[in-house]
């Protein structure tokens, strides 16, 4: 080997070396998150489009119960609030991967999450509801009805209401969908049953559909969630802070005046959005 | 003495009546599948709430500017802009490599080329983001650039990178999508250096050029002019590639189309536009290519 060549070799293995150590040093945090945000003047909020937690109106802007609390909750710290609009399936990781420093996107608590994450208290409790095809489903009125080979139901893909179709509809069909308005979608043209959901949505499309879709059991709720904030586990100093910012938040009325103005009707909201009348 | 074939016909300028009964078959089954969609779909169309997501007015000032869905677009053809030459200058550093002299050299980019070709996009796309991108960005200080410093809140960035704030999202997606399209156009790359015959060389050899002067003035401009084709091929595909990653939530055409789907819940109206927009951006692509590729074969007999 020419001495030229051997210089080359030794080159290309030292800028192997210098990029796989690069990837394996991590600098370590040592400051908690919420020195972190004031430090940054900005809290980091991952969330999901998800009417009407949070959604687009007509200019562009996110709207909606989430945008309101995570709006409030940065005022509260003194500091700018950012979004960062995240895939729903991909939501977990980019925390894990500090992408943004908390989830406030309607994530209802589950141990098996919890395995993951750190959750707060709840901020909000959100029934899950079916919203049914009236040819279809019209004169299902049990489980029973609706946990049949023949029947197809219908559910966004990594919610918790597809764990509940799972385990009450064993013998259904399920079909995963990556948004919710393509799952209520293919209850509308009748190729599902019925569509899982949390409320209030179902009874809104029933509303935009009153002759094709109607909420299922009579509007009563299969079940009923805790939605907390998600964070990165190992910090409960931050823990601390945002659960007892909603306990606060609980007691003085704020959250539950901002959750009946977003989810009981949306007769004060539609003008923005342009949804569906 | 060899006797040559006798020429091909000219092809056919005018359409004959079978050709228009083909066209007409053709109508009658997509009138018939129209039918079915407006018969069996129990659908509102609704295009105005859609095509407000693609330009608004401004109340304050009454003028049009872009909203959500044309943004997506400006950032897809970001993507597709730097992404192209960012995948080409790799493609070319790797696909030089696999025909290197250097064992070493020729391990890496093997070993590059394998790995990212035996692993389903999306895949790749979730590794590098979540392992790679996260840790190597933050070490080298780019999760906590100044978005307010003259050097990037300046309208030059705006329209080379997009918003300040969406940098950092948008390099990952930016090299993730290079670092995937480029594996391929090594291969290219390399079948255009072999391609050239192995006497050219020998000859460029031969009358004393250095290895540099050899590629650089006979072997890089013949490989070029074959590898055009496929070239382009490839840079389209990597505009249309830029879709998935939508999944780690770069705030391109397609992820933003989710976000106005779901908002507006106007499914097909938004994803039938955006399907739109896609092909006119590759087909206007592919259009600038094939009028380079006739320029570049004008020059040679």
């Amino acid at each position: 080997m020419r001495p030229w060549t051997r210089l080359k070799t030794a080159i290309a293995a030292a800028a192997v070396a210098v990029a796989g150590l690069a990837t394996a040093v991590t600098p370590a945090s040592a400051e908690g998150l919420l020195e972190t945000i004031q430090k940054r003047g900005k809290l980091m909020v991952g969330m999901s489009t998800f009417v009407p937690w949070a959604m687009r109106d007509k200019e562009g802007n996110l709207i909606g119960f989430e945008i309101d609390v995570a709006t409030k909750l940065a005022e509260d710290m003194g500091v700018e609030v950012e979004f960062v609009p995240t895939a729903w399936s991909g939501i977990i990781p980019a925390l894990l991967a500090e992408k943004f420093d908390v989830i406030i996107g309607g994530m209802s608590i589950t141990p098996q999450r919890n395995l993951t994450v750190n959750f707060t208290a709840p901020y909000a409790n959100s029934g899950q509801q079916m919203a049914a095809n009236i040819a279809l489903a019209g004169d299902f009125e049990t489980y029973d009805d609706f946990n049949q080979t023949s029947v197809n139901l219908a559910c966004r893909r990594g919610v918790v209401g597809c764990t509940i179709l799972e385990k009450h509809f064993p013998k259904a069909n399920i079909l995963q969908f990556d948004d919710d308005a393509q799952a209520f979608q293919e209850v509308l043209n009748g190729n599902a049953h019925a569509v899982i959901s949390s409320a209030p949505k179902p009874a809104f499309w029933s509303e935009a559909n009153p002759d094709k879709i109607e909420v299922a059991f009579n509007g009563a709720n299969l079940s009923t969630g805790n939605e907390g904030f998600a964070l990165r586990k190992g910090d409960a100093d931050a823990l601390n802070f945002f659960s007892n910012w909603i306990l606060v938040n609980r007691s003085n009325g704020w959250l539950a005046e901002r959750h009946d103005y977003w989810f009981k009707g949306q007769s004060a909201w539609i003008d923005q959005v342009a949804l569906e009348q | 003495m060899t006797r040559r074939p006798p020429p091909p016909p000219a092809p056919r300028r005018r359409l004959t009546a079978a050709d228009w009964l083909l066209f007409g078959l053709v109508a009658v089954a997509i009138g018939f599948v129209v039918w079915r969609v407006n018969a069996v779909l129990v659908y509102n169309w609704n295009w105005s709430r859609v095509f407000g997501f693609v330009v608004r007015v401004d109340p304050e000032t009454g003028a049009w500017v872009a909203n959500l869905l044309l943004q997506g677009l400006f950032t897809t053809i970001r993507l597709a802009f730097w992404g192209t030459i960012l995948a080409a200058i790799i493609g070319l550093v790797m696909g030089y490599w696999r025909t290197c002299e250097t064992l070493a050299l020729r391990i890496v980019s093997r070993t590059y080329v394998e790995l990212i070709r035996n692993i389903p996009p999306l895949v790749f796309i979730f590794i590098f983001y979540f392992f790679i991108a996260s840790q190597l960005f933050p070490a080298i200080g780019l999760d906590s650039i100044d978005t307010a410093s003259p050097w990037v809140d300046n309208a030059a960035f705006r329209i080379a990178f997009g918003d300040p704030r969406l940098f950092t999202n948008f390099l990952s997606g930016l090299i993730c999508l290079a670092l995937f399209e480029a594996a391929y156009i090594t291969e290219i790359v390399r079948a255009g250096i072999q391609s050239v015959p192995k006497g050219q060389w020998e000859a460029g050899r031969a009358i004393g050029l250095s290895r540099s002067n050899l590629l650089r003035d006979i072997v890089f401009p013949q490989a070029i002019r074959k590898i055009l084709p496929p070239l382009a091929g490839q840079f389209i595909t990597l505009i249309k590639d830029s879709a998935i990653i939508s999944l780690i939530s770069v705030q391109e055409l397609t992820f933003l189309a989710t976000e106005v789907a779901a908002s507006t819940t106007k499914v097909f109206e938004t994803w039938i536009l955006v399907g739109a927009m896609y092909f006119v951006l590759c087909y206007f692509f592919a259009f600038v290519f094939a009028r380079l590729e006739r320029r570049a074969g004008r020059g040679h007999r």
